[in-house]
């Protein structure tokens, strides 16, 4: 494919100025139609699936050691651990699976994420052996296309992976889903959502200003882990991993491309209708992806919450519909070249010519809201809104044999 | 000391034959293809006036995708595998 590069910016600038930067290029848009390719030369260097080994000076770990690893790019700025061979081996263990076997590729690089590979970068997060099944059920996540990991790793968007453990495992390998699920602490959550993030950096290749263009990301883009509150769960409240088709013996892992989350403050209402008056409302604001283009959203329930929620009977479902129905925004309180940029141009059938009272929908369908009850004590639920071009996926944490690893 | 490079390398790729280039426009069909990110269409707009009025015979014609941040989905491919002989693409915003 030829390229023709246009200055940025191009959104948010004068009409005039970009077509006349059109013009500008339009002798090279010609030229490049009309140009012989250069076609790049086929890649067949080496064994994709097996290890490097490069001699390093460990002597000083904590000082040139580190350097080495940032000036080669593998290193998200935090203090790393050497993968060595005896660590690596150990990892590896972990899992029981071959360090040459390939769980998949990772875009937008396509590196083949073996369990040796991913071993190295579970080292380097700071992963103990034990984490290793979760980080090969996230890695399957990844690789699938319907995750679209490409995208979440080249916009603009803050957008990354969280990570949401559900099931017996969680308690097994202390990952937080009570107080602070979401901050600091003496959990797994900090190397295992670490690791995410090296995996997508070393076998990915989103390195950040170069792939990863997130205009600004967000923290969440160096670590991003829960798991779900289950012992917290209303009674008759289904599970994540329930509501997509596991048995409750089965732990999973769910990866949500999403935003930092935003806080959802009631410490007064009583009843399900007044707190999802403050949760929808809270929902309804005018600057998200899901507003313009089908995308989910993550809504993470304090036990608190969700108990006086449920107390008046409602389901999850209900929470979807409600904020579907009610999180909405008239339009007159968007800007007008959006409205007439992205309303009326994206979504014609809702707003086109549709007078500007027309209230406007966080999520185009109520079942892509995902509901997670997660946190401790207290009254404050957050949401995530989505970014679009990714849908959260499920997988089972599960034996060489196929039994459940819990 | 030996450490393991934490580094994906992507398997061997096949080199593709791709289609000739045309050594002119003139009298070829020309897709502009839509991403949906505004404001391509206003882009896309222009481009096809301005390839109307430079090239003889040029036949520019516009056609969207369906969802922004998705790939064109095989109906806009086969479309365009049939009636264009060139395509112009936007990526970005």
């Amino acid at each position: 494919m030829a390229v023709t590069l246009l200055q940025h910016p191009l959104g948010g600038t004068a009409l005039d100025s970009v077509l006349a930067k059109i013009d500008l290029a339009l002798d090279e848009i010609v030229a490049r139609l009309t140009t012989p390719l250069d076609v790049a030369a086929a890649n067949s260097a080496g064994d994709a699936t097996r290890s490097e080994w490069i001699e390093m000076d460990v002597s000083d770990e904590w000082g040139s050691l580190q350097s080495e690893f940032v000036a080669r790019g593998w290193s998200d700025g935090l203090l790393m651990a050497p993968p060595t061979a005896a660590r690596v081996a150990a990892m590896v263990a972990g899992c029981g699976l071959p360090p040459e076997q390939v769980i998949g590729e990772l875009a937008p690089r396509l590196g083949v994420a073996t369990v040796e590979r991913i071993a190295t970068n579970a080292v380097m997060a700071g992963c103990r052996p034990e984490h290793m099944p979760v980080l090969i059920a996230a890695v399957q996540i990844m690789a699938d296309p319907a995750f679209f990991l490409k995208n979440i790793q080249a916009t603009t968007h803050p957008v990354t992976p969280l990570l949401i453990v559900s099931g017996p495992l969680a308690k097994t390998l202390n990952v937080n889903s009570g107080s602070g699920a979401f901050g600091p602490g003496p959990w797994s959550n900090g190397a295992l959502g670490r690791a995410i993030r090296l995996l997508m950096l070393n076998i990915g290749g989103g390195r950040p200003g170069e792939i990863d263009k997130a205009t600004l990301g967000h923290p969440g883009k160096y670590t991003y882990c829960i798991a779900e509150n289950e012992a917290a769960l209303p009674a008759g409240w289904p599970t994540l991993r329930a509501e997509r088709g596991f048995a409750p013996e089965v732990s999973t892992v769910t990866m949500f491309g999403g935003e930092a989350p935003h806080n959802i403050n009631d410490h007064e209402s009583t009843t399900a209708g007044g707190m999802l008056t403050t949760i929808t409302g809270s929902i309804a604001q005018i600057g998200q992806n899901s507003i313009e283009c089908v995308a989910e959203m993550l809504l993470v329930l304090s036990p608190e919450h969700a108990a006086t929620i449920a107390g008046d009977g409602f389901t999850k479902d209900d929470v979807r519909r409600a904020i579907y129905d009610d999180a909405r925004v008239p339009m007159h309180r968007f800007a007008q070249k959006n409205i007439e940029r992205r309303l009326w141009r994206l979504l014609p059938q809702r707003y086109r010519d549709r007078p500007l009272d027309t209230m406007v929908v966080m999520v185009q369908r109520p079942e892509d809201v995902i509901v997670v009850v997660a946190g401790g004590e207290g009254k404050h639920s957050m949401y995530l809104p989505g970014y679009g071009a990714t849908r959260a996926l499920t997988r089972p944490v599960l034996r060489p044999d196929g039994s459940p690893w819990n | 000391m030996k450490l393991c490079s934490p580094e994906g390398r992507a398997f061997p790729t096949k080199t593709l034959k791709v289609a000739d280039r045309p050594r002119s426009l003139e009298g070829l069909r020309i897709g502009l293809l839509d991403n949906t990110k505004p404001p391509v269409d206003k882009i896309m707009q222009h481009l096809e006036q301005r390839l109307r009025e430079r090239i003889p015979g040029a036949q520019p014609f516009y056609i969207s995708k369906k969802i922004m941040n998705q790939p064109a989905g095989p109906e806009v491919m086969e479309m365009l595998r049939q009636k264009a002989d060139v395509v112009i693409n936007g990526l970005a915003d």
